[in-house]
């Protein structure tokens, strides 16, 4: 069955993205007006399962690397998407086929959308990371051995930037040191794929999941207390295994600042019954614990949803005395690897805790 | 003797006035809102000074908080037309201004959108080059409408682009009708403009109204001077409000918090102000009311002013009651409701029929059986209770907190409420808003970029704390009541000299023997 995305669907898809999102990702209200605003032009665009993608593909993941705040202010061109693609392919000789977000959170997941629409590709239905999670070796393209460049970059001023690096650690910090003077914020074009790769390193269907669970949240809006049962069905039968509510309570502190690029902070939170319990944030939510007990840490995803609403709190989003749900969701398979855990498990996140599976 | 002010709140149905000295009330009248709305403030100062028996000339200063402006834009009303010019090209091509507003706001407001190039990145770079050519043909296209909001990317980092557009508007076009979106606004370029625009479309109507009340008091031998009052709950006088009618959208809320805390004399405490179809609660701490994190919707169009946390729910005193009573609200008989509700003699069960049943209230009929079977009133009573608990549990911290009734649907509450530390009604509940005009205070702001690596954080402080108690004192302020309210800080990621926006405000109560007549 050929799944498709229209303009009426981009609501729902960033709205299941702010979730998958776990409290990162930033405000996808910008890339979602653009997205909209391109499908309604542009026609609706057809998403690839990767075991639908023939042989021959080549497949490229993109993404906004940078500062959320540049966006505050210094808008997208709108068109940077289709820009970046049309300068990778005369840049590397190749021509792309299809293309992928890098992380399913915020805004992301319905940029490669904008180059897609505009030249008529398919998406493949799928993502790099399942999640949203801070930086490029966290993806489960390197994860699975892949490389990250040629890549290119694309600044405000439509400058472009070719990298050729041995391993992904070397891309994320020519990236970063780059974004200093390429206006704090840059589209990247990267991980150049074969179908064979797709299959083995991509988060399938993460896409089409995310815009039937931003339905699902659309149609539950209201008190948590009904809704909650649904988002739990929902999550039973994928490939994140299921979803459980770990504590729920009132927000009662909430200590946030900005350090070297990142939104750090914690938030307390306490039940009704008096127990508290405290999350880690950096970008993302990254560990709850009760005491001095974890219960539950990257690369699970932590969700906070509001209890009048049932909808996903964005970190930046979350006040002193909101009532929230806390729900912890199994980490897609890529992630469990002693491997992969070395990258993305709640020590390379600097907290002292062992990842123990929620599900 | 401390000197009498007048605090008056002119709300969309009701304009109240109270004469104050000091603390005390001497007077307090509630009148009908007139359009315009400068007669109806009129015949009130004239009913609190009969009531209080005062001469006019006793009047240190009247001090006025209205809902007009916010009512405004939410009813399409009274708006002019605007030229949008964003400097910021190629940045936002595809979502220029009046993108994603509603349909009716644009065909009330919109007169042109004009993008061009200019502004700063984060590091204060160039991010393309504003010729004057192009300012040249952007005065010309503005010529057209009424007024222009001039914004431009990273504007509050660096706003010399807006200056030279400003600048260049101001030789063909009326200087106060043109706005400049870094005086109304902080980061967030969508939501700067937007409230830059919407300010822009206010001015024509802002000035009328201010001028009208100026010379209809004036009229009344009132030679003390003026003020509104602002979001935040501190004073501008006419002359500003008549350029920033935006900066009283929240002033509404702000005041009923300010005069809740005064009339009850409680400083942390939930306020929750009942009206005839929502009640409002926000929160006080230390006698201010504690403010949102995000910005807030102004008729349907993201701002970014920092108003009070509200929680609005549906439910008033003209709150439409099923007929088991096991909901109330969100409809509501609103101002019909002395015509609509049964203990008047109406067809409609409301909220005010319950309390009145419910707490044995002398109001209309008074409590009669005839009105709904008592096994009703028990059910709507619990349901109306339980609805305000939920909202006093959500906008309070780890503990219980006293709760400050005001509004005139403060008689709804007939019943402990569970999640308050204790329920209080203070006297002239009903006049909150206007007291709480009555006690806004001076304030003074500096707001300035400062490089932290160049400069020590700890003296760039303290030297725009000392700046910004200087302003307020200016401003009206009594020096020795000048405090420090609010210091933020917003640090401007990867800026290699530590950039940092330091915003301080002070505020002080208002001197009033330097303003005595």
């Amino acid at each position: 069955m050929t799944q498709t995305i229209g303009p009426d669907d981009v609501a729902a898809l960033c709205l299941g993205s702010v979730f998958l999102a776990t409290g990162g990702g930033g405000d996808p209200y910008v890339n979602q007006l653009l997205t909209e605003k391109a499908l309604r032009k542009h026609g609706s665009i057809q998403l690839v399962m990767p075991d639908a993608l023939p042989d021959d593909a080549l497949v490229v993941a993109m993404g906004e690397a940078g500062a959320p705040m540049v966006r505050m202010e210094q808008l997208p061109v709108g068109d940077e998407p289709l820009k970046a693609l049309r300068a990778y392919e005369e840049a590397t000789k190749r021509t792309v086929t299809h293309v992928i977000p890098f992380e399913i959170g915020g805004g992301n997941s319905v940029l490669p959308l904008l180059a897609a629409a505009a030249l008529g590709l398919p998406v493949v239905d799928g993502d790099g990371m399942g999640r949203a999670l801070p930086e490029a070796q966290m993806m489960t393209f390197p994860l699975a051995g892949i490389a990250p460049t040629p890549a290119l970059a694309i600044d405000y001023r439509d400058d472009t930037v070719l990298f050729n690096t041995k391993d992904t650690a070397a891309y994320e910090r020519q990236l970063r040191a780059l974004l200093q003077v390429m206006g704090g914020m840059v589209l990247t074009v990267e991980f150049p794929m074969t179908a064979a790769d797709i299959r083995a390193a991509a988060v399938p269907g993460t896409l089409s999941l995310a815009r039937k669970l931003g339905q699902l949240l659309q149609s539950i809006r209201g008190e948590a207390e009904a809704g909650l049962p649904h988002i739990i069905t929902f999550f039973e039968t994928t490939l994140y295994r299921g979803c459980k509510q770990l504590f729920a309570g009132k927000v009662v502190d909430f200590e946030r600042r900005t350090v070297g690029g990142f939104d750090v902070g914690t938030a307390q939170i306490d039940s009704l019954n008096g127990e508290t319990a405290r999350i880690d944030i950096r970008n993302e939510y990254l560990a709850i614990t009760a005491g001095d007990t974890p219960l539950a840490t990257v690369p699970d995803l932590i969700t906070l949803i509001d209890e009048e609403s049932s909808q996903p709190i964005n970190a930046e989003r979350l006040s002193f005395g909101q009532r929230v749900r806390v729900l912890g969701i199994g980490a897609p398979a890529h992630f469990q690897t002693d491997a992969a855990l070395e990258v993305v498990g709640p020590k390379a996140l600097g907290l002292p805790f062992t990842y123990t599976p929620i599900a | 003797m401390e000197p009498i002010r007048i605090g008056i709140d002119v709300g969309g149905t009701h304009t109240d006035a109270v004469a104050m000295r000091g603390m005390d009330v001497l007077g307090a009248i509630k009148t009908s809102t007139t359009q315009p709305i400068s007669a109806g403030i009129l015949n009130a100062v004239d009913q609190v000074l009969i009531e209080a028996a005062l001469e006019p000339a006793s009047i240190a200063a009247v001090i006025l908080g209205t809902t007009q402006f916010t009512n405004a834009v939410i009813e399409r009303r009274q708006l002019s037309k605007v030229a949008a010019i964003r400097a910021g090209l190629p940045s936002g091509r595809d979502l220029p201004p009046f993108t994603d507003w509603p349909d009716d706001l644009v065909a009330a407001v919109k007169g042109a959108a004009i993008p061009l190039p200019g502004g700063v990145t984060f590091d204060g770079a160039p991010l393309s080059k504003l010729q004057d050519a192009d300012i040249d043909a952007a005065c010309t296209q503005a010529t057209h409408y009424a007024a222009a909001a001039v914004s431009t990317v990273f504007g509050p980092l660096d706003s010399a682009d807006e200056q030279r557009i400003t600048a260049a508007l101001q030789s063909v076009m009326p200087p106060d009708r043109i706005v400049g979106s870094t005086s109304i606004g902080s980061m967030g370029l969508l939501e700067r403009e937007n409230a830059a625009i919407l300010n822009a479309s206010l001015l024509a109507f802002a000035q009328e109204v201010t001028a009208a009340i100026s010379s209809s008091l004036q009229d009344k031998a009132f030679t003390c001077p003026l003020f509104l009052t602002q979001n935040d709950g501190t004073l501008m006088d006419l002359e500003t409000a008549a350029r920033f009618p935006a900066r009283t959208f929240a002033s509404g809320p702000t005041n009923s918090l300010r005069g809740a805390a005064l009339l009850s004399g409680v400083e942390d405490a939930i306020v929750i102000d009942i009206g005839g179809t929502t009640s409002d609660v926000g929160v006080l701490k230390d006698g201010f009311a504690r403010q949102s994190r995000m910005g807030v919707d102004v008729g349907g169009v993201r701002t970014n002013f920092r108003m009070p946390d509200i929680l609005a729910i549906g439910l008033g005193g003209g709150s439409v009651v099923s007929n088991d009573g096991s909901s109330l609200g969100p409809h509501s008989v609103g101002h019909k409701l002395p015509l609509e509700g049964r203990v008047f003699g109406g067809p409609t069960l409301t909220a005010t029929d319950i309390a009145v049943q419910d707490g044995t209230l002398n109001i209309g009929a008074g409590p009669s059986t005839d009105i709904c079977a008592p096994a009703v009133v028990e059910t709507a009573s619990n349901k109306l209770h339980s609805m305000l608990d939920d909202a006093i549990a959500r906008m309070c911290g780890r503990d219980k907190k006293p709760v400050l009734l005001v509004g005139g649907g403060a008689i709804l509450v007939t019943r402990h409420l569970s999640q308050a530390a204790e329920v209080i009604c203070p006297p002239h509940a009903g006049v909150a808003n206007a007291v709480g005009a009555s006690i806004a205070q001076a304030a003074g702001e500096v707001d300035q970029i400062v490089p932290y690596r160049d400069t020590d954080r700890t003296e760039a402080i303290n030297t725009a704390k000392a700046q910004a108690a200087d302003q307020a004192v200016r401003n009206g302020a009594k020096e020795d009541s000048v405090t420090v309210l609010d210091i933020e800080e917003t640090p401007f990621s990867y800026t290699e000299n530590k950039a940092t926006r330091l915003r301080v405000k002070a505020v002080g109560d208002l001197d009033f023997a330097r303003l005595a007549p």
